[in-house]
């Protein structure tokens, strides 16, 4: 069967190589092999493989369009009842998804190369994000979930490296082990839900787990415990992966990592996230109070992101928090059961937010500088940077009608009927957004120059490039998300809603427009206003109250282990070595005792062994 | 005759150094020391060779009568649970004897008692005789204790003696237990045949494989037994460490399979749900322990302790995927942690310390240790259980064979697969992460930021064992099945007896 | 055995505000002269020298020729485009150009001194509206942007400004250390006063040399920098530089937090000490440390007689470009040292107390900034 397929899709299993061989490629420069050349030769290759990456997906569509959607897997690991498989799902959503990741990993390798052109270990930033990219491929074709699971796992992985870049760098050594364990809180709990869910549906094609999980729910195959457990287990990797509340964190903290590094994880990474969740929610449907906690958590994300978003004086963390909200809009979506449109959502917002990510990147190494309250006058001198920063954000909020309009009033229109109250979030989110992007344009592309800004020329061409191309591709978005998704057509929404999403994003712009802007390094002097400055401006405490709960719990714990181990354990087995050991002084054990002594002990051993055991004999 | 083979390279080594007519150089002894254990490595190959994974009984067996009369006799015999772990101790002796360096103090007795481990460790584990295991099992313990006593730190005496004594009641317990079997049924029939009830009453079945626990789980070892270990650890030079968590606590492993489950399947179905427990209790306890640790080399010992547990947790759930994941855990322990112990070597030797609180910033790339950090990054994801090594699949096979048998203790020993990431997160971030530095800060940064720091460069001799043992633990993990082949027809075996009795 | 870790760990004192002041007043040289500092400074100087000529060159070349260019793609090939050059670029066998590029950022982003003082002057707008005039003409791109991005075309040509500035200094800085490293050789420098010395006066020479800069557009000649807007060498490029790189810096993403809330950056520029003389050489080469790339290059044009003298040190060949950077910053301290005995305002012998008073002012002004500088490195 899968000989007669075209031979794009036949090797499919290559794409997600090719990322990887991009880190083996670069391993050479990265390891310091090559001494007396610099390393830009593995910045070349990771291009060179990740173009083949872009070409192969394209022609995989095309394929695919011809054919219809295919499926491809082989076997890697087989046990008693346990059958491993490495699968490929080839639907043009996933197709769509992995060229989504290909480009913005290629476009971001060439805005690394200028936004790291003085970076030495060069190498090993290209050799990850090669890693990155490949594991991010595999996820969105994966057609089964230990597959899924196994390169969410490595994804945490190549985030831990990635935001471990600058190593020595004070706020990066517990930026990147924070951002790890948050993330893996959500693994480990996804890999309870695996196991389970492979233990009790035995197959673990996501097709078979459909089928299980509606017997399941109709013929109770589980309790409605486990159930619910499993239904938690599940989304909570997804949770953990697209940034949402309480496993937001490692978003923010990921932020000491490089710009280039954060285009992807805010756009791309999320989004694969989402996929899976996306890949897993029928199963999830077994549990409705997974469903409803999964509303929870993406209605707390998207309003709660969207607040604490506006209080940051920080460049990136404005936009990572606002990250974390969109992605509780498309969890909202998801679990409303509307896939097509959070699709849509999800490749609107992976898209413009990745430009928005540049130009915060292109602004960075000009300025040296990502406090808000020190930029300013940038509009004027920098038109690529600032044509990016209006277009992504544009894509993003809905008023212009770009991507993101179009997503809400979709959104919107479907959800008034259905539950108004999560319409009502979808627009005040947007005016959230709105009110965000608006301040921070003011407070970096308008006003006098400051002095960290008086001084700026546009960001190289290696980084103008990419945004330019970005800056297109974002304008040209409503007529591609069209073609995606002609029936019924992102326009299909009416008159009213289009005004409601409308007038949400104009108040936002206007709020953000009128309110005043931060002073630099101060609060006001309001106590009401400065504890819900603060409380926002430090993600309501979030960092302290993890500290105050889980981390102090680990801690004492294992501070309590080691007491009992040292007092107790230790304690009795000295207690009891003294006592043999006065007994047994003249066996001369101690090891100033001598070794023959102990080698007379055990022949003495033996000799009563056989001994004893030729009088058992006799008795026997 | 292979196997016979196989025990007579290291013993003959054994013999042949202590015999050495003249004196030879630490260097030279060194050199023929890898040279008998590479021998030993390609032979252990050969068996794997020769080995038929379908079949799920022993193998290339051969019997001799030695002491009929006490039921002794010499038997070996290999199956797809014993010889992954004879080409793991193949591949560790080497690299132990590989990484063993400056030896001035009796150059000659410590490579024989090298040699002599690792003979003593392959013979209990081709043994197809209780007492033969039990000779081999005593025998490894002597050098074991000298390597420690003799070349150990500065407390190696209380260490040694703890372990000797630790160890002593371990071999008297299993000794104990298999005098007791023909006490209780009467035969001196000392071969591997399952005891049933129709040759035991359930209540001598069960003290039987209490006191065998307890005696293989001192040496694994479970909480609360474990308290030898991380002193050992701490006191050993490195390779012996290697050799102790990447060899010898698998011969407690082993023998839980071997002379607990498959020799007492009722009783061992009897107690499984409270193996069950003890297993995640020793998971949670090694884990938090090592958590608190600021001695590298004790944070990884207290690790074993956990990871060694899940094992126990997978021959409690008694399942075929659940054994088969016990084979994969200690194959996968038994490289990890010698990679952990090798590294955490390294540094000490370039550092002169282990401290936490002390070491930062290791990575640093002209005057750190750079590559050293690289493989202990990988080292550690690999213990934490990332996939595409070998830890991952280990873990996820041991869980997924045991989540519907005993689905509380296995979460419990999920949750300590999570606490793993945690301390050794910590080991990394602290150690390898930050400005370089090995002095505890003095609390002005800009101080600190003046010293320089004048490291010894690790050759890179120095790090191809460590190389190796990398590529071992990525292979594993990307290609599982090369070694799910050699043991799933011996685990599915084992899991049908019990399933046939109970 | 483990080594105790006492041993591996060493530190030079640092010397106070006071005794930098001593040693200026009293002619004594910051750095302690010793042959192995004079072997190190000398030897590194070399390798500067030759690594500062390609930066000029490519520096003068961009500002000439690549003025304004949207893609240039192959700036750093000086104009000759065989395909052997291109290999050699390709497989990064090149001097990092990006560090002057790096120099050059640092030393437009701080904007002090006469030469930024004349990039916000009338008359220079007034070049800028001239050649923006030409280029409009033969441009349909940059016709567009600048009536909505009036800033941006002129604050390029103000960093081009900046670039050949910078080329310009560095030609004579790059002569100036061939020469010493040729002087030492004909043992006509022997110590470290004498080092300072011979910069000193190669400065002083330079002083009021000219800095100006014309682009041809279409054959015809445009000034950014016209000859009568009386910039010079010392006041005007090389202050800012020394204030810009020596002193100020930037800082570096792999040392330090550009996190907002961290606040772990000065907001003002001027107490930034992110410069060549405050910064900490062991992290050299790790990631997210600009400096390393002109480590490398130096280590490139090494002379053999260090190079052999590194390898007998401490990792030999394994942390050489550390000890370069090392060397280097003693060699800088002997640049800064030199300028500063350059631009004394008195000569140190007179006798006149008012004299005394500002020579004893200025010496301290300079104290004040290089006390909390790292003059550990000072030391034999």
């Amino acid at each position: 069967m899968s000989n007669a397929l075209p031979l794009p899709l036949q090797l499919i299993w290559l794409v997600p190589l090719y990322g990887f061989s991009g880190m083996l490629l670069s391993l050479p420069w990265a390891t310091g092999w090559i001494k007396r050349n610099g390393p830009r030769p593995a910045a070349y290759l990771n291009l060179l493989v990740t173009l083949l990456a872009v070409l192969h997906g394209s022609l995989a569509i095309s394929e695919v369009v011809q054919l219809g959607p295919q499926h491809l897997d082989f076997p890697w690991f087989q046990a008693a009842d346990l059958n491993l498989r490495i699968g490929f799902d080839l639907s043009l959503t996933n197709l769509a998804a992995l060229e989504l990741v290909t480009t913005m990993s290629l476009i971001c390798q060439v805005f690394a190369l200028g936004y790291l052109d003085k970076e030495w270990s060069l190498a090993r930033f290209y050799a990850l994000v090669g890693f990155f990219e490949g594991a991010m491929s595999g996820v969105v074709l994966s057609s089964n979930l230990f597959m899924s699971y196994f390169l969410l796992e490595m994804l945490t992985l190549s985030t831990y490296l990635l935001v471990g870049f600058w190593y020595a760098q004070p706020l990066v050594v517990t930026a990147a082990r924070d951002a790890f364990l948050t993330k893996r809180v959500g693994d480990v709990l996804l890999l309870m839900g695996v196991v389970a869910v492979s233990s009790w549906a035995g197959s673990m094609e996501f097709t078979d787990l459909y089928a299980w999980a509606a017997q399941a729910r109709e013929q109770h195959l589980i309790t409605p415990l486990a159930g619910t457990l499993l239904g938690l287990g599940l989304i909570a990797g997804p949770m953990g992966k697209c940034a949402q509340f309480p496993m937001h964190l490692w978003l923010d903290e990921a932020m000491e990592g490089p710009n280039p590094a954060s285009i992807l994880r805010n756009s791309v990474v999320v989004t694969c996230g989402a996929i899976v969740l996306l890949k897993l929610m029928p199963v999830v449907a077994v549990s409705p109070l997974a469903t409803t906690v999964l509303l929870a958590v993406g209605s707390i994300s998207a309003l709660g992101g969207g607040l604490v978003a506006i209080a940051q004086v920080d460049l990136k963390r404005a936009f990572s928090y606002s990250t974390t909200s969109y992605l509780g809009l498309v969890f909202i979506a998801i679990a409303l059961q509307q896939p097509g449109i959070a699709l849509l959502l999800l490749f609107a917002h992976g898209l413009a937010r990745a430009l928005q990510f540049m130009s915060v990147g292109s602004i960075i190494a000009t300025t040296n500088c990502q406090d808000l309250t020190e930029l300013g006058g940038l509009g004027t001198r920098m038109p690529a940077t600032s044509l990016a920063f209006l277009v992504g954000s544009a894509g993003l909020v809905g008023l212009l009608p770009l991507g993101g309009f179009w997503c809400y009033g979709l959104l919107v229109e479907n959800l008034w009927q259905l539950a108004p109250g999560y319409a009502a979030i979808f627009l005040l989110t947007n005016v959230l957004a709105a009110a965000n992007v608006s301040r921070v344009y003011r407070s970096v592309f308008m006003g006098p120059a400051m002095p960290k800004t008086k001084r700026t020329p546009e960001a190289n061409w290696l980084m103008a490039l990419p945004m330019v191309s970005l800056t297109v591709i974002v304008l040209l978005l409503p007529a591609i998300m069209q073609r995606i998704d002609p029936v019924p057509g992102i326009a299909s929404f009416s008159l009213a809603v289009a005004g409601a999403v409308l007038a949400s994003g104009l108040v936002g712009v206007l709020l953000g427009a009128l309110t005043p802007l931060d002073e630099f390094w101060s609060r006001s002097r309001q106590p009401l206003v400065r504890l819900v400055q603060d409380l926002l401006a430090y993600d309501f405490y979030t960092p302290e109250i993890y500290r105050r709960t889980i981390v102090s719990a680990v801690a004492s714990l294992a501070r309590f282990t080691r007491w009992f181990d040292i007092n107790v354990i230790k304690g009795a087995v000295d207690g009891v070595g003294r006592l043999s050991l006065s007994t047994a002084e003249g066996l001369k054990l101690t090891v100033s005792g001598q070794l023959q002594s102990y080698v007379l002990t055990v022949i003495l051993a033996v000799v009563l062994l056989i001994g004893s055991l030729q009088v058992l004999r006799e008795v026997g | 005759m292979l196997l016979t083979v196989l025990l007579l390279i290291p013993f003959a080594g054994t013999l042949a150094l202590l015999v050495w007519p003249s004196s030879p150089s630490p260097s030279r002894l060194r050199q023929i020391s890898i040279a008998i254990l590479a021998a030993q490595l390609a032979l252990s190959v050969l068996v794997a060779l020769q080995f038929d994974p379908a079949l799920p009984g022993l193998q290339l067996q051969e019997q001799h009568s030695w002491i009929p009369g006490i039921g002794l006799n010499y038997a070996l015999g290999v199956d797809g649970l014993s010889l992954p772990l004879v080409l793991i101790n193949g591949a560790l002796t080497l690299v132990s004897a590989v990484i063993t360096r400056d030896i001035d103090k009796r150059p000659r007795i410590y490579f024989a008692m090298l040699l002599l481990i690792s003979g003593a460790v392959n013979g209990a584990f081709l043994a197809d005789n209780l007492l033969l295991f039990f000779l081999f099992y005593e025998l490894e313990l002597i050098p074991l204790w000298l390597l420690v006593s003799v070349w150990g730190g500065v407390n190696r005496a209380y260490a040694a003696t703890k372990f000797l004594i630790f160890t002593a009641i371990s071999g008297m317990l299993i000794l104990g237990a298999f005098l007791g079997l023909a006490l209780l049924t009467g035969s001196v029939d000392f071969s591997l045949t399952p005891v049933l009830s129709d040759r035991l009453a359930m209540g001598g079945q069960l003290w039987l494989l209490v006191a065998i626990l307890i005696g293989f789980g001192i040496k694994i070892p479970l909480v609360p037994l474990h308290n030898w270990l991380p002193d050992t650890h701490t006191q050993a030079s490195t390779p012996v460490s290697v050799l102790l968590a990447g060899v010898l606590l698998k011969l407690g492993t082993y023998g839980l399979l071997r002379f607990g489950l498959q020799l007492f399947p009722e009783a061992w179905a009897r107690i499984a749900p409270i193996l069950a427990i003890w297993a995640a209790i020793s998971v949670l306890y090694g884990s938090l322990a090592a958590i608190a640790q600021t001695d590298m080399k004790r944070m990884v010992a207290y690790s074993s302790v956990g990871h060694m547990g899940y094992v126990l947790l997978a021959a409690a759930a008694d399942t075929p995927v659940s054994l088969l994941g016990a084979v994969f855990q200690m194959v996968s322990h038994g490289l990890i942690s010698a990679l952990l112990f090798l590294l955490v070597g390294i540094v000490y030797r370039k550092t002169g310390t282990r401290d936490l609180e002390v070491l930062r910033g290791l990575l640093n790339p002209e005057k750190g240790l750079p590559l050293t950090g690289t493989l202990m990054i990988l080292a550690v994801m690999a213990s934490a259980g990332l996939p595409g090594m070998a830890g991952f699949i280990s873990e996820f096979l041991v869980f997924r064979g045991s989540i519907g048998v005993f689905p509380v203790a296995t979460l419990l020993s999920m949750v300590g697969s999570g606490l793993t990431a945690v301390y050794f997160l910590l080991l990394v971030n602290r150690a390898f992460f930050g400005r370089l530095a090995v002095t505890p800060p003095s609390g002005d940064a800009e101080a600190d930021a003046r010293l320089d720091v004048q490291l010894a460069p690790v050759a890179p001799r120095e790090t191809i064992p460590a190389l190796a043992l990398a590529a071992g633990i990525v292979a594993i993990g990307l290609v599982p099945s090369s070694l799910g082949h050699l043991s799933e027809a011996a685990t599915t075996a084992m899991a049908a007896i019990t399933a046939g009795v109970s | 055995m483990p080594v105790v870790s006492q041993d591996l760990v060493h530190a030079n004192l640092s010397i106070d505000r006071e005794e930098v002041k001593r040693r200026l007043l009293s002619g004594e040289t910051l750095l302690t002269d010793t042959p192995d500092h004079v072997l190190e400074v000398v030897g590194v100087l070399e390798s500067y020298g030759e690594v500062l000529d390609a930066y000029s060159i490519n520096l003068i070349y961009q500002a000439e020729h690549q003025f304004l260019n949207p893609f240039p793609l192959f700036k750093y090939l000086d104009g000759d485009l065989n395909p052997a050059k291109i290999w050699r670029h390709l497989t990064h066998n090149r001097i990092n150009f990006e560090y002057a590029e790096y120099c050059q950022k640092a030393m437009f982003w701080h904007a002090t001194g006469g030469l930024d003082a004349y990039l916000d002057s009338p008359a220079f707008a007034d070049n800028c509206r001239r050649i923006i005039a030409a280029k409009r003409r033969r441009d349909p791109l940059l016709a567009i942007l600048n009536p909505l991005f009036p800033a941006f075309l002129p604050e390029l040509i103000r960093s081009a400004a900046t670039t050949h500035a910078l080329g310009q200094f560095w030609r004579v800085m790059s002569d100036l250390f061939l020469d010493l490293a040729a002087a030492e050789r004909d043992g006509r420098v022997r110590s470290i006063p004498q080092v300072v010395d011979f910069i000193k006066d190669g400065l002083v020479a330079a002083a009021a040399n000219p800095i100006h800069y014309g682009v041809m557009i279409q054959g015809e000649r445009f000034w950014v920098l016209p000859p009568e807007a009386g910039l010079t060498f010392l006041v005007d490029v090389a202050v800012p530089y020394v204030e810009a790189v020596f002193l100020r810096g930037m800082p570096f993403l792999g040392t330090v937090s550009f996190n907002a809330q961290a606040q772990q950056i000065s907001p003002d520029q001027a107490k930034f000490t992110y410069g060549a003389l405050y910064a900490d050489a062991l992290p050299s080469m790790g990631a997210g440390i600009p400096p390393s790339l002109l480590m490398q290059d130096m280590y490139r044009h090494l002379p053999e007689k260090l190079h052999q003298w590194y390898r007998e040190r401490t990792r030999g060949e394994g942390d050489v470009r550390v000890k370069i950077c090392m060397s280097f910053q003693k060699s800088m301290f002997c640049v800064t040292n030199a300028a500063i005995n350059g631009t004394m305002p008195h000569p140190l012998s007179s006798a006149d107390p008012a004299a005394q008073a500002a020579n004893a002012a200025y010496a301290d002004a300079w104290a004040q900034r290089l006390g909390i500088a790292r003059t550990d490195c000072l030391a034999a």
